[in-house]
Formats: C-alpha cells, sequence, structure tokens
C-alpha cells in the first residue's frame, strides 16, 4: 500500500524542482502510463504492472530514475 | 520536424515531385533546346540554298532580259546573220564593259547548227571557230528557245543563257549566250547576309592542266592537290577550315546538310554543305556555308535559363503555399487537440477546443470536444463516488 503514492510524490516534486508546467507534465506521463495521476492516493493498493508502467512514463518525460 | 509525421513525408513527397518535375522539364528543354539548334543549323543551310537560288533566277532574268533587248538591235541581228564577225566586234564591244559591271562576265555568239562554233567572245576576242559540244548548246539546237542554266565548261562554272537569234530571212542566225561566275555569287551572298561561302567543283568536271592554266592566269594559288575529289573555286575567307569534307559531291543529299556544329572561341558556328548541279542535272559542285548562330544560340539559352528559373520558383512558391496551408489547416490544429488531451489528463478541465471550422478536421475537434466534456463528467461522477 502506497507504492504509487510514493512515486506520484516523487513525480509532483521533481516538476516542483524543474519548474515544469505541472498540467502537461502530469498529462503526458498519464497518457503515457494509462493513470491520472490525481486519482493516485496513498491508499491506491500496489499494482505492480502500473507502478512499472508510471515509472517508465516519468523516466521517458521527466528523465528521472527511481 | 520528426521523421514519422505527416508535415515530412508530405515535405518529402512536395521535395520529390520538386525533383523529377524540375529534371523532367530540364530533359525536355536540353532536348527542345537540341531540336532547335538542329533545325537552326538545318534552316542555315537551306536558307543559303534559296538565297543562292534567288540569285540565279535573278541573275538568269537579267541576262533574259539582256539577250532581248540584244537581238531587238536589228544592226547587231544584221551584222551577226552576214557572219561580220569585226562589225558586230564593233557593235558589242562598248556595250561589254557596262555588262562586265553588272557582273556578266561571258558574252559569246555562235553559228547555227550544225556547226555551232564560237563566231565572237566577247571576252576573249581572239578566240574563236571552237567548238564547246556542251549540254546547253544540244539543248538550245534541240529546242531552238531559251536555254538557262550553270554550265560547267573549261572557262569555269557560270550560269548561263543561251538562246537562238532568229534571222531576217527566216530561220536561225545563229546564238548568243550570257554568262556570269558563280564564284562572284559568294561574295553578293556575303555582303547580304554576314555569312561564309565556299563554292567547290568536283574534279571529274573540271580538267587539271586548264585548271593549272587559269590559275596562273588568275594569279591564284593551284590548289588541285589540295583536296582528292574537289578543287575549291573560290570562297569568301581566308579560312581553309570552311572546305573540310570527306565524302563524294554526289552523295550530298539536294536539301543539303549541316556538316557539324562548333565553337570558336566564344562564337558558335554552324557549317553545311549543299549540292550545285548544272543544267542536265549533274552534281558538279558544292557550296559551303558557315553561319555564326552564336546571338541566336544565347537567345534561345537565355530563354531556356529564364523558363527554368520561372518553373523552378513556381514550383518552390507551391510547395511553401502547400506547407503553409497544411499547416494552418490541419498540423496546427492537431497539436492544439493533442495539447487540450495533455492538459485534461494532467487535471486541467477547464482546457477545451473552440470548433470554427465544419471541415474534416473541424469535425475532429467537435468529436474531441464532445468527448472531452464527457470524460471531465465522468470524473466529476466518480470523485464523488469515492467521496461517498
Amino acid at each position: 500500500m502506497g507504492q504509487l503514492y510514493d512515486l506520484r510524490t516523487k513525480i509532483e516534486a521533481k516538476i516542483a524542482a524543474d519548474r515544469l508546467d505541472a498540467t502537461d507534465v502530469k498529462g503526458k506521463i498519464g497518457l503515457k502510463s494509462g493513470r491520472l495521476l490525481a486519482f493516485i492516493s496513498p491508499s491506491t493498493p500496489d499494482d505492480p504492472v502500473a507502478f512499472e508502467k508510471l515509472k517508465q512514463a516519468a523516466k521517458d518525460v521527466l528523465h528521472l530514475n527511481i | 520536424m520528426k521523421l514519422k509525421s505527416i508535415q515530412t513525408k508530405v515535405l518529402a513527397a512536395l521535395v520529390a515531385c520538386l525533383v523529377v518535375g524540375v529534371g523532367g522539364i530540364l530533359v525536355l528543354m536540353q532536348f527542345s533546346f537540341k531540336r532547335n539548334a538542329e533545325a537552326l543549323a538545318q534552316e542555315s543551310v537551306s536558307g543559303s540554298q534559296k538565297l543562292f537560288a534567288i540569285l540565279e533566277a535573278r541573275e538568269i532574268s537579267k541576262m533574259t532580259a539582256v539577250s532581248e533587248v540584244l537581238i531587238a538591235n536589228p544592226q547587231i541581228r544584221d551584222a551577226f546573220a552576214a557572219k561580220d564577225r569585226n562589225r558586230l566586234l564593233g557593235l558589242t564591244a562598248p556595250l561589254f564593259p557596262k555588262l562586265k559591271s553588272e557582273g556578266i562576265t561571258n558574252w559569246m555568239f555562235h553559228t547555227p547548227e550544225p556547226d555551232m562554233a564560237v563566231f565572237l567572245r566577247l571576252h576573249n576576242p581572239t578566240k574563236f571557230g571552237d567548238r564547246l559540244n556542251r549540254f546547253m548548246d544540244k539543248e538550245a539546237v534541240r529546242t531552238h528557245a531559251i536555254v538557262a542554266g550553270n554550265e560547267l565548261a573549261r572557262a569555269g562554272f557560270a550560269v548561263r543563257v543561251l538562246r537562238p537569234v532568229d534571222a531576217a530571212k527566216g530561220g536561225i542566225a545563229g546564238y548568243v549566250e550570257f554568262g556570269e561566275e558563280l564564284g562572284q555569287f559568294i561574295h553578293a551572298m556575303k555582303s547580304q547576309t554576314g555569312n561564309e561561302y565556299g563554292l567547290l567543283l568536283s574534279k571529274q568536271f573540271v580538267d587539271k592542266q586548264f585548271w593549272a592554266d587559269s590559275s596562273a592566269v588568275l594569279k591564284r594559288r593551284n590548289n588541285w592537290d589540295d583536296n582528292p575529289g574537289f578543287v575549291v573555286a573560290d570562297k569568301t575567307t581566308s579560312d581553309d577550315r570552311i572546305m573540310r569534307f570527306q565524302g563524294s559531291l554526289s552523295a550530298v543529299p539536294e536539301q543539303g546538310t549541316v556538316l557539324e556544329r562548333y565553337l570558336d572561341g566564344t562564337s558558335i558556328f554552324v557549317r553545311g554543305i549543299f549540292p550545285i548541279r548544272d543544267a542536265s542535272g549533274n552534281t558538279v559542285g558544292a557550296m559551303f556555308v558557315v553561319r555564326d548562330i552564336s546571338a541566336q544560340y544565347k537567345a534561345m539559352r537565355h530563354t531556356q535559363n529564364i523558363l527554368v528559373s520561372v518553373i523552378v520558383v513556381s514550383l518552390l512558391l507551391g510547395i511553401v503555399l502547400v506547407l503553409v496551408l497544411l499547416d494552418r489547416l490541419v498540423f496546427r490544429r492537431l497539436q492544439h487537440i493533442i495539447r487540450v488531451a495533455t492538459r485534461v489528463v494532467g487535471g486541467d478541465f477547464e482546457s477545451e477546443i473552440k470548433i470554427d471550422s465544419g471541415d474534416e478536421v473541424g469535425q475532429l475537434e467537435l468529436l474531441f470536444e464532445q468527448f472531452r466534456r464527457v470524460f471531465v463528467d465522468v470524473l466529476g461522477h466518480v470523485t464523488e463516488f469515492k467521496k461517498e
């Protein structure tokens, strides 16, 4: 529990650190991964497949290695 | 620009069309240029041939008219009928310088058949009594009418008019003949056209010894051995390149032929040849013509360059126009749809698409906007459901 939410937090931190357009970047990552970041909460159950997709999307869009 | 994008593919297709189109046009232009150059070269030869024919016809008309006037003179006709050579010479000699200044170089009286011997040569009064036995003599005897044409004789190659002179008592008193050396034609042709000309005679019809003798009399170099099959009778230039020719004169086509186009410095010349026949139809000589076609050539090149430039510029402008239109009508609008879709997924649910057109892309925009509203509505319901 919370694995996906941790990843969302790291993504938002990176967007804030790089001062990027949050809506645009989140949209791109959402489209690539097939998940809406806004719907990922601390209670979102762990899903290895969804996690890998989100991680890969973050890597592609933000060059964020997790 | 991404390689997979439609824009790249369209641009590649347009560039390919441009390359193929311009290449095709260049090939077509080159082909057209070559054909025009050939036509120009052929026209140079045929034009000279026509000019020669016109000059020939004009001089024949002139000599015919002179002969009419001459035989209408009763004193001359009587002296000739009486075979009084001295009286005839006395009457005609004063006229000869004037005729000579008009180009008539030969003037003869012949006795009637069957002798048909030279009775008087105005251009060489001391020589008479010989028989020429030429084709035109035989034709005049056969037809008792005016015979005109080119005749190659020992005295040279001339256009001649031979006509019978009627005796007062009836019958034929003899014949009168006028002639003009063809060599002088080429100088008249050069003064009219600016082209260079050369007249050559087939050795088959020229006596070698006579050629050597006449060369000495005319103080010209004996050029008998210069060419295997022909001798150069006259030319308008000191440049011997005009006379390069290998082959038989009888093989030269009736309408003439272009021998070559060549470059001399910055000028382009065309060199051709056309046959000259005598009164009997034999090809006894030929005329070379060299024409400077630089001006026409440059004009053709200039026109070609302008056409190619206009076509290339038009095609380039067409490509730019097509790309601008595609960008405005398709690509920018597709980019906008992608941007809005991305922002909606990123949480900006207020991003929307304004539809200004009912074209194909407009229909896609409308569809997407409707889908976006449904999507946002569903998200709202899902959020409420989760809260509950």
